[in-house]
Formats: structure tokens, C-alpha cells, sequence
């Protein structure tokens, strides 16, 4: 498998599938008032980009551990820390806030991707672990409880509309991904990521420094979560450990691989994961609209995943393939 | 790498922090017991039984999806309570055909997730991810958000939540059920083939093994189980909800590590999950008494999984 591409290729249909859905979602988002005699305002993209804010730094965090051919399921409870540590902190200063959070994040991530590279272990029990340590502490700062952060104008500043649609809590995610995207697509080291998670063995010999690099991308991970749960908390003024349950995981898992994330590793841009955010988000917007309750939702993104992940699965079409000989093998006899 | 004959081998540093591990644990535990008060009562021990009788169930049922190589389900919880439901639902038709449609439905749901992951080679986490959010969908939807309470003129049901010379019917029910699951795992041709399979996948892909079909059965059997959990369940709390969902997954994936199964697979065993749930409810019901806090108790489980699984791992690399 090659990994470095010096000569321009055509893009294959597999890799135009991400913005084929969000295109799909915008289409079905114009055609709201076709249904209902509701007109989409710039308020409803203000809200989409709000939702983006909210959950994709989270997305980008697991898609970059994905394409190193690892997993973190810890960031959904990373979320709440993040936030937790945000609002016990930032009490003075929403600044210290985030750094107190990103700072927790940083050690998360170096004891667990430290845990996963020394040993050669498999990432999922051991996020799946670190996700119950992480959750636990949120717990025992909250004292069981949410926690009020008083200072609300710092939130009101976060979410006030700059140019009709963003915020600066958006903005600042969208940024975070320009440059993901930059360094994933240009620099060295994204190159290196896409290669540990394809071919780890090739890439040891190819001189990749495999262990450092998975340290760092649990760091990623950590911090991208966090960041995202701190803003968040700020933006509701409250943080919570109560919001357990898989719900920002299953959304950020199906963003990432709707956004193109293969799960066998190696494969994934972050402005595919961008797009797979938005395209939820999008989906999000239009159930809000048409006022569907919560459940239609979670049957949605939970059916998506499921079938996101059939569809990447490595045996799929081989399946088919043999199921069609089978079938016209019987056929003929 | 194949051993041929049992020969003595020196002590590994693994084995060596194992041991000192297990010491440590025993130790905390046994000076655990003896300060907390109301520990060593009997009333407190028919507590952690029906505790670890709950998540041992659906414990038991997940080793085989973690004996047959595909990691664990997130989906048990989700699972357990949407069984609770169901069974307190159809409670109305008889209790035999409650349990029996309730036990249908696990089966059924089991078998869709194992079908994907076996297959198609689907991811089994991010499978059983998807499927638990579709199962908390489906519970909300078809309960429009209420919470199912048992029709009033049954009461045949009551019988699965009372005690039975002096134990409560699932501590019974837990140890049927590991027995039978463990005869199947040593004694039977599918229980070989799922060590196996778990054990190199690559060979039992050579040797032709029906890979799709013993996925199959490792989901749908610890779909069954969670779903016969889910029906005991259901009938102690005489009200369900998808708040039953709980910390069922996490407590039920922590019992199959902390017995020491391997993550990878095709090593392990039933009773060794078994144990490890019956020390995981001995130290919530610890934590519990002792007065921590939710939070603590999560942090204790976490820190207790985090460690086994690099120690098993040592091991198992060492052999």
C-alpha cells in the first residue's frame, strides 16, 4: 500500500461519498418547507454550525484515532471532564478554564496511549477502562452533581452571532479543523498517522516512530474532546456527569465514518470528517424543525452507524461474491 | 507457537506482578470485610449474591463473544432493560409466554449483531454501539417514555423476585446457567470451535469452521442470557424502564476482564467470569457500605480494569 501519493489521482466514488451525503442532507434541509410550511432561516444554519461546535472537535478527536487504526472510547466521558474542569476552574478566568481542562486532557491521553504503545495493548478495553477512571473523576469533582458556572456572560460571548451564522464557539472549532486538515494533508506527521494505521509493522520498518506517534494522537484525542466539553459547559453555563450513555460517542463515531474513516485504519481526512459532522448536524437541524422527538433520533444516528460500519466491513463484498456463485451454483444443479 | 509437553519455566516478571496483584486485592478485600461494618452479615451476603447473580448472567453470556475473539458488546444494558420491558409487557398473555417471547426477542437481537460482525467482518463495537442506540430508540418509541409496570391481575411473576429457601430465585437461576454454559463451552464441538476462533482466526478460517454461524451463536447467546437477566430483572423492580440500562455494560465486561479472560480471545473460561462477578458486586457492595460515592465506585471499577488488562496481556504474551 502506498502512502505517499506524489502523482494526482482522480478522486474514487468511495472517497466523493462523504459530501454526496451532506450534499443529500442540504437538498432534503431545502425541502423542509415542501412539507411543512416552514421557511429555513439563517437562524437554522446558525444552529447548525452551533452543533457542530458542539460535537465536532469530539468527531475529529476519535476519526484521527481511527486512522492510526486505534479507537477511543473514552472521549465521550472526556467530554464531561473537560467541561467539569472548565467550569471548577474558570471561575476567575474562562482562559485558565480551558487551559485546567486541556492540561487534564494532556495526562489522560499520555497515560493511556502510553499504556497502549508501551505494552502493545488493544485500545479498546483500555479506553474502555480509562473511560470509567475518566467518568469517575467528573463524578467526584461534581460531587455527584451538575455545577452552576456563574460567570454567564463568557457563554453569551461564545454563542453571540458573527456574521449571522457563526459564533465564536463555531469558529473556533471550524478553525481547529482548517488546521487538522492542513497538517493531516501536508505535514510529515500526518502522512505518519495514515501509515501506523494502515501497515503498523511497514512503518516501524520504514522508521515511523510508531510509539511516540500513539501517544500523541491519544493526547489529540483527549484535548479535542476536552476542548470541546469545556466550551460547551461554558456555552450552558453548567457542567454535568451525568450525561452518560453513548450519545456523544455514537454521534462522533458516525460522523467520522460517514465522513469517510476507515475502521480498518489508514484512510480518513478531517474534511471528510468535517462534512460527516455537518451532514449530521444538517439531520439534527431537520428533525428539530419538524419537531420529531428524541427517540427518532437516536434510531437514526444508531441505524446510520450500523450501517456505516457494514458498510466499510472488510468481508462485505466478499460475501456477496460468494453468496452469488453459492446461489447460481444451486441453480444449476 | 506450539509447546509440546508441560515443562516447568521460569518465573516471568508477569507472573510475578500477577501474583503480587491478587495479593493486594486479597489483602484489601479481606481488611475491607473485617472494618466495614454490616459487611459480614448474612443479609449483606444474599446482597452481593443477587448483585453479582444479575451481572453474572449477563456476564457469563458475553464471555463467549470475548472467548470467540470480537472484543465485548456495549449493547447489554440497552439490552437487559429493553428485555425488562418486554417481559413485564407481555406478562399480560402468561408468564411462560412472557419469558419465553422476552427470551426470543435477546436471541433475535443477538443474532442481527452477530450476523454483521461474523459475515460481513463488521467492527462488534461499533456494531453493538449502533444497536444500542437503535434499542434505546425502539424502548422510548413503542413505551411512548413511560415506564411498564406488571398487569395488576398477575401476579405469577412475583415468584422470580421472592426468595427460595432462603436465596432469591436468580442466585439459583446464575448458577444453572454458568454450569450449563460452562458443559457447552468444554464438552461441546461449538464451545472448541469458539476457542478456536478466538485463539487464530486465521486457522479456524483455514480449517474451514462455519465463522459466520459461531459468531452467530456467540452474540446470540450472550444476547439470550442478557435477555433471561433482563426477565429477572424486570421482576424485582416491578417496573422498568431504560433507566434499568444502568452500568450493566460496564459492570458486565469488567466481571470478563477482571476473571482474567484474555481481550484477544481464546483464552478464558466461564467460571473464571463468574468469579470475577462475584468479586466485582463483593467490592461495589464494599464501596457501597463504606459510603463513597458513585464516583468512586466508578473509579475503582475503571482502575480495577485498566490494570487487569495490562497484566493479562503480560501473560499472555509471555506464554
Amino acid at each position: 500500500m502506498s502512502t505517499v501519493e506524489t502523482t494526482r489521482r482522480r478522486p474514487r466514488a468511495g472517497e466523493l461519498a462523504p459530501y454526496a451525503i451532506l450534499a443529500i442532507m442540504i437538498v432534503a434541509l431545502a425541502l423542509v418547507p415542501v412539507v411543512t410550511q416552514y421557511t429555513v432561516r439563517t437562524a437554522n444554519v446558525y444552529d447548525i454550525f452551533q452543533n457542530f461546535a458542539s460535537y465536532g472537535l469530539v468527531a475529529l478527536a476519535l476519526g484521527v484515532t481511527i486512522i492510526a487504526g486505534e479507537f477511543d472510547l473514552s472521549v465521550s466521558s472526556m467530554y464531561l471532564l473537560g467541561g467539569m474542569v472548565a467550569v471548577l476552574t474558570g471561575a476567575g478566568s474562562p482562559l485558565v478554564g480551558i487551559a485546567a481542562a486541556l492540561g487534564t486532557a494532556i495526562l489522560v491521553g499520555l497515560v493511556q496511549g502510553g499504556l497502549i504503545a508501551r505494552f502493545r495493548l488493544n485500545s479498546m478495553p483500555v479506553t474502555l477502562g480509562g473511560y470509567l477512571v475518566v467518568l469517575g473523576i467528573t463524578y467526584i469533582l461534581g460531587h455527584n452533581k451538575s455545577v452552576m458556572y456563574d460567570n454567564f456572560t463568557v457563554g453569551l460571548r461564545l454563542d453571540k452571532p458573527v456574521l449571522q451564522v457563526f459564533s465564536i464557539r463555531s469558529l473556533a472549532s471550524l478553525g481547529i479543523f482548517v488546521v487538522a486538515a492542513l497538517v493531516l494533508r501536508y505535514l510529515r506527521v500526518g502522512r505518519d498517522i495514515r501509515a501506523i494505521g494502515g501497515d503498523r509493522r511497514a512503518a516501524r520498518v520504514a522508521g515511523v516512530s510508531v510509539d511516540r506517534l500513539l501517544v500523541s494522537v491519544f493526547i489529540v484525542s483527549a484535548l479535542g474532546a476536552a476542548l470541546a466539553g469545556a466550551l460547551l459547559s461554558y456555552s450552558l453555563a453548567t457542567a454535568s456527569p451525568t450525561n452518560i450513555g453513548f450519545d456523544v460517542l455514537t454521534f462522533s463515531a458516525t460522523a467520522a465514518l460517514i465522513g469517510g474513516v476507515s475502521l480498518s485504519g489508514g484512510k480518513g481526512s478531517a474534511v471528510g470528517i468535517a462534512a460527516g459532522v455537518l451532514s449530521l448536524s444538517v439531520l439534527q437541524e431537520i428533525l428539530a424543525i419538524l419537531r420529531s422527538p428524541d427517540y427518532v433520533s437516536s434510531l437514526i444516528t444508531g441505524g446510520l452507524l450500523v450501517v456505516v460500519t457494514i458498510v466499510w466491513a472488510p468481508d462485505l463484498s466478499q460475501w456477496f461474491r460468494t453468496t452469488r456463485v453459492a446461489a447460481s451454483a444451486e441453480e444449476r444443479t | 507457537m506450539a509447546r509440546v509437553g508441560i515443562e516447568r519455566r521460569p518465573l516471568r516478571l508477569a507472573d510475578i506482578a500477577l501474583t503480587v496483584w491478587i495479593g493486594i486485592l486479597s489483602v484489601v478485600t479481606v481488611y475491607g470485610a473485617l472494618t466495614t461494618t454490616g459487611f459480614l452479615t448474612v443479609s449483606n451476603m444474599k446482597a452481593i449474591l443477587t448483585a453479582a447473580s444479575f451481572v453474572g448472567i449477563i456476564a457469563v453470556g458475553l464471555t463467549v463473544i470475548v472467548l470467540s475473539g470480537n472484543l465485548f458488546s456495549l449493547a447489554l444494558g440497552q439490552t437487559a432493560a429493553i428485555s425488562a420491558m418486554v417481559f413485564l409487557y407481555s406478562l399480560r398473555w402468561g408468564l411462560a409466554v412472557g419469558i419465553l417471547l422476552t427470551l426470543l426477542l435477546g436471541l433475535a437481537i443477538g443474532t442481527v449483531q452477530g450476523f454483521a460482525v461474523g459475515a460481513w467482518g463488521a467492527n462488534p463495537i461499533i456494531v453493538t454501539i449502533g444497536a444500542a442506540g437503535l434499542i434505546e430508540g425502539m424502548a422510548v418509541w413503542l413505551s411512548h417514555g413511560e415506564s411498564i409496570v406488571p398487569p395488576s391481575d398477575e401476579t405469577s411473576w412475583e415468584h422470580l423476585a421472592n426468595p427460595l429457601f432462603g436465596l432469591p430465585v436468580p442466585v439459583y437461576v446464575f448458577i444453572v446457567v454458568t454450569i450449563i454454559l460452562a458443559v457447552v463451552m468444554r464438552r461441546t464441538r461449538f464451545g472448541r470451535q469458539i476457542y478456536l476462533l478466538g485463539e487464530n482466526r486465521v486457522a479456524a478460517r483455514a480449517a474451514a469452521l462455519p465463522i459466520t454461524l459461531l459468531t452467530v451463536g456467540a452474540f446470540g447467546i450472550a444476547s439470550l442470557y442478557t435477555a433471561g437477566a433482563g426477565v429477572l430483572i424486570g421482576a424485582t423492580s416491578a417496573n422498568a424502564s431504560l433507566l434499568l440500562t444502568g452500568s450493566y455494560t460496564y459492570d458486565a465486561i469488567a466481571a470478563a476482564l477482571v476473571g482474567g479472560n484474555a481481550v484477544t480471545g481464546g483464552r478464558g473460561s466461564i467460571a473464571r467470569t463468574a468469579a470475577g462477578a462475584i468479586f466485582i458486586a463483593t467490592i461495589s457492595d464494599m464501596l457501597l457500605l463504606r459510603g463513597y460515592s458513585t464516583g468512586g465506585q466508578i473509579l475503582v471499577r475503571g482502575i480495577i480494569v485498566v490494570v487487569v488488562v495490562v497484566l493479562t496481556n503480560l501473560r499472555e504474551r509471555n506464554r
